[in-house]
């Protein structure tokens, strides 16, 4: 099997993709998809009484689209590892550029620098990194 | 007010939970993925947090801890795949807090809490640690 991950350049970007934009009714719907009912990301009093100016985004759901650029650009490659940290807080209304470079290579299995951004001036709203294996799923 | 230090270890009960298909479907539908991963059965790669939360349980543990909700964010997630999760499997989850320490002065704690997800109660189908920030209002 020879796929993009075996061949493609170390550092250059081998998936991208722009998910949302995301409004309230996006919010409701991953809160009773996923269980996560924190009112953080439903009720606006509650997101002031927290420091913010409304509602945020859930970072799981952030993180989601991380996976689905993952799952949807290599469907061979089973993730083995994947980690994000929550940089910035992502505002309603925003759409999401996900992004996955290619890091490192073995025998095995590739490494990809993952990063999610919003806006014009492409704020970093999530650092992560993500291990696949250059082998199907079992 | 500071999170007491015995809480590191605590953990909740184990607790059972089925990969439900109806569920799965929302979920996929609620991230915008393609039909096509609906179909086959297998969970998103991040579904691993629907799981361990399964119950309310993440809330249950903040709760534990004595921590106000308001003050909650969370800010680091990793998971580590061992098996494929599917629709219709019956998972066991385990989740206990591994560590808890500060940042400035105590002005933010960090909670870790660890889940281990099995299949048939034995072997590791994956496993998940998730860092929880707890902005605390220091006074000086």
């Amino acid at each position: 099997m020879n796929t993009q991950l075996e061949t493609a350049t170390l550092g250059v970007a081998v998936a991208e993709a722009l998910y949302g934009p995301l409004g309230r009714d996006d919010l409701r719907r991953y809160a009773q998809a996923s269980g996560d009912l924190n009112p953080l990301h439903l009720d606006p009093d509650f997101a002031r009484q927290a420091g913010f100016d409304d509602v945020i985004v859930h970072g799981m759901l952030g993180m989601a689209f991380l996976g689905r650029l993952l799952e949807e650009a290599f469907p061979a490659n089973p993730l083995r590892v994947f980690r994000s940290r929550f940089r910035n807080i992502i505002p309603l209304g925003q759409s999401i550029r996900c992004t996955a470079r290619l890091e490192q290579r073995s025998a095995d299995s590739v490494q990809v620098a993952l990063t999610a951004a919003i806006g014009a001036d492409d704020t970093l709203v999530i650092e992560g990194s993500a291990t696949l294996g250059l082998r199907p799923a079992r | 007010m500071p999170i007491d230090r015995k809480h590191i270890g605590f953990s909740l009960p184990r607790f059972d939970v089925t990969v439900d298909q109806d569920r799965l479907r929302k979920f996929v539908g609620a991230i915008g993925a393609s039909h096509d991963s609906v179909e086959s059965g297998v969970a998103p790669s991040t579904y691993m947090k629907v799981i361990e939360g399964a119950g309310n349980s993440s809330r249950e543990i903040v709760r534990a801890l004595g921590v106000d909700l308001r003050r909650v964010m969370h800010v680091e997630q990793e998971f580590e795949y061992h098996e494929q999760i599917r629709a219709g499997d019956q998972l066991t989850v385990e989740r206990r807090v591994a560590d808890i320490y500060d940042r400035k002065d105590g002005a933010l704690e960090f909670v870790v809490v660890d889940s281990t997800i099995l299949r048939n109660g034995g072997q590791s189908v994956g496993r998940s640690r998730q860092w929880i920030l707890v902005r605390n209002a220091v006074t000086t």
